[in-house]
């Protein structure tokens, strides 16, 4: 099979499959109002702490109230996009592995990558980030008088796809830890509340933990160096968003290969 | 068709130490203890062919049919189904193999069986007609209908082995492995996967390999058995031929003669010395024989001679005593080897 009808093939699955992952909000209408109940709480709880702060002050490291919420918004773009594909990947970190469960997505005509991550497609949170986001970002972008230019209109769609590749990276390499460690779920988890820390300007942390989310867990550059340059112009640290995504996806799929062939030696 | 040559599969198990002080040990020092779950076993299984994969607990027969579907990489020496190492090309191999795992489900646990159905008919590129026909057979044979919209976590056992049964065979496979599926508690299921079974034989040639404790679906499902005890192939043939292996028969009678039941014992004990009888309720004989010292034959002309028979028929051996005593006779033979060494 060529490379093209493969991935020819990976997209009509992806659509059908998307449309399964449509049809189960339908079918657990209760569990997706929860949901996406709990999750404007949370934004909003969010937004109306960063409201409160900037009653107090009108600068936060260099930052005005509108531009945190632009990153607040552009946070949830590609936290969003990553959502709605990789949620699985919580299933692995908790109990595939565990229950010896992941050995179904070893047995079918498909990579088992895209057969574990097929079974949660298109997860309701995910549009419910992307709209949020959107909405903040549309709001706090008007009240800034944002004037992009078009290298900048042109790649902020790329900076929050690459945004979504280092999420996803993240999880997937937190989550294969579980071929290890049978379970990795409070690993996975620490790794999802570091990447909490990047809705905020990264200016207000101490150095070491600016450094460790710019370089070791790349969060940095889902939100906060984006935001930088389509903010301000300045390109800074953003020529390396796609090294970085590059590295990230690159190190997450090794260890997940590698956990696939570790997977069968532990007898479970 | 399916080959195996020398597999080998080991296992690290990590040494645990007992107490708090030996799980921190554990944490940092990495002592493992090497498991041996299938040892050097070859096999080959014809093409077509119904065989129950038959050994005794703990002899590797699951580890052994992950290595069969990809899902392992032997430690040591390969398998082949239809010339393809599954471990090397999973998705190759996928596409011409079903599976169950009767512990484990490979359907979607939240979603409906005809919802399953569907994103299996995507996976596998299941053409039109061939679904369209499978889907007719289970409606027929599998009651699959009746499952209706139900998620498949709300499903009963015995609900989700049809299902699961039906999954594995949608996209006609060349080869179906189906390790300890549970169907033997339910006699229509059985039925139906039997009628499944032959159809999906007659009509593709399908081979099967069961792996399995009951022996009832063994020998609803199989025609032919691979037993394998340690590593070895003790028996590769029919079922009947395993049955025929048989060291002890038995013969149970009916009779008019106007004698006690345990006289009637006597009679058979004395006659036939080496023969256990007993009786059985309903006033039935049951007489045991060693098949090494008589022959069917024999204890029936004697039968026939001495009583005024109403009724006389000979049950098939059980499965079990046969594996019991060829694993038996296995074992008595390596202790020997032990004290001759």
């Amino acid at each position: 099979m060529s490379a093209w009808s493969t991935a020819a093939r990976y997209a009509r699955l992806s659509w059908f499959l998307g449309g399964v992952g449509l049809h189960r909000l339908t079918a657990y209408r209760l569990d997706f109002l929860l949901g996406a109940g709990a999750f404007l709480v949370r934004v909003g709880v969010q937004t109306a702490v960063v409201g409160l702060v900037f009653r107090q002050v009108p600068v936060v490291g260099g930052w005005s109230y509108h531009e945190v919420v632009f990153l607040l918004g552009f946070s949830l773009l590609p936290r969003g996009l990553d959502h709605l594909f990789t949620d699985q990947l919580w299933e692995l970190s908790r109990k595939l592995v565990q229950r010896g469960e992941f050995y179904r997505h070893l047995v079918r005509p498909v990579s088992p990558l895209f057969s574990l991550l097929s079974e949660r497609f298109l997860h309701p949170d995910g549009f419910g980030e992307l709209i949020v986001g959107a909405a903040l970002v549309g709001w706090s972008g008007s009240h800034l008088d944002l004037d992009l230019t078009a290298t900048q209109w042109a790649l902020a769609p790329l900076f929050v796809l690459c945004g979504a590749l280092i999420h996803s990276a993240v999880k997937l390499l937190f989550a294969s830890l579980s071929f290890w460690t049978v379970t990795s779920l409070p690993a996975m988890y620490a790794a999802n509340q570091v990447s909490e820390f990047t809705s905020y300007p990264l200016d207000i942390y101490h150095p070491t933990l600016r450094a460790l989310l710019t370089w070791v867990l790349p969060f940095a550059f889902t939100s906060y160096v984006p935001c930088t340059y389509l903010l301000t112009g300045d390109t800074g640290l953003v020529v390396w968003l796609p090294v970085v995504t590059a590295g990230a996806v690159a190190l997450a799929l090794a260890v997940w290969r590698r956990g696939l062939t570790i997977h069968d030696t532990t007898g479970s | 068709m399916i080959v195996a040559h020398e597999l080998v599969k080991e296992f690290k198990i990590p040494e645990r130490r007992p107490g708090l002080a030996g799980s921190l040990a554990t944490l940092f020092t990495r002592r493992h203890r090497v498991v041996r779950a299938v040892d050097g076993v070859s096999f080959e299984i014809p093409a077509g062919s119904r065989t129950a994969y038959i050994g005794a607990n703990g002899a590797g027969k699951s580890t052994t049919i992950k290595m069969l579907t990809g899902i392992t990489t032997p430690t040591a020496g390969y398998c082949r189904v239809r010339g393809i190492e599954p471990y090397r090309h999973r998705q190759r191999n996928a596409r011409s193999i079903g599976v169950v795992f009767g512990q484990r489900s490979q359907l979607w646990w939240d979603l409906s069986v005809p919802d399953s159905f569907r994103i299996l008919r995507r996976i596998y590129d299941i053409p039109d007609p061939v679904y369209r026909r499978n889907l007719a057979l289970y409606r027929d044979l599998l009651d699959i209908d009746a499952l209706g919209t139900t998620p498949v976590r709300q499903l009963s056992l015995g609900q989700r082995m049809r299902a699961e049964i039906a999954a594995s065979l949608l996209h006609d496979p060349a080869v179906v492995f189906w390790d300890e599926p549970t169907i033997g508690l339910d006699m229509v299921l059985k039925e139906a996967v039997r009628e499944l079974v032959n159809h999906a034989h007659r009509e593709l040639g399908t081979t099967v390999v069961l792996t399995s404790h009951d022996i009832a679906d063994i020998a609803a499902i199989c025609d032919s058995a691979l037993v394998v005890d340690r590593g070895r192939v003790v028996h590769q043939g029919s079922i009947q031929d395993l049955l025929r292996s048989a060291d002890r028969r038995a013969v149970l009678f009916d009779h008019r003669d106007p004698i006690a039941p345990d006289a009637a014992c006597a009679i058979v004990e004395q006659g036939l010395p080496g023969v256990r009888a007993t009786v059985v309720d309903g006033g039935r004989v049951h007489v045991d024989y060693p098949a090494t010292e008589f022959t069917s034959r024999r204890v029936l002309a004697f039968l026939l001679e001495r009583f005024d028979l109403a009724d006389c028929y000979a049950p098939e051996p059980d499965l079990e005593d046969v594996l019991r005593q060829i694993y038996g006779q296995r074992r008595d033979a390596a202790l020997r080897e032990v004290d001759a060494a």
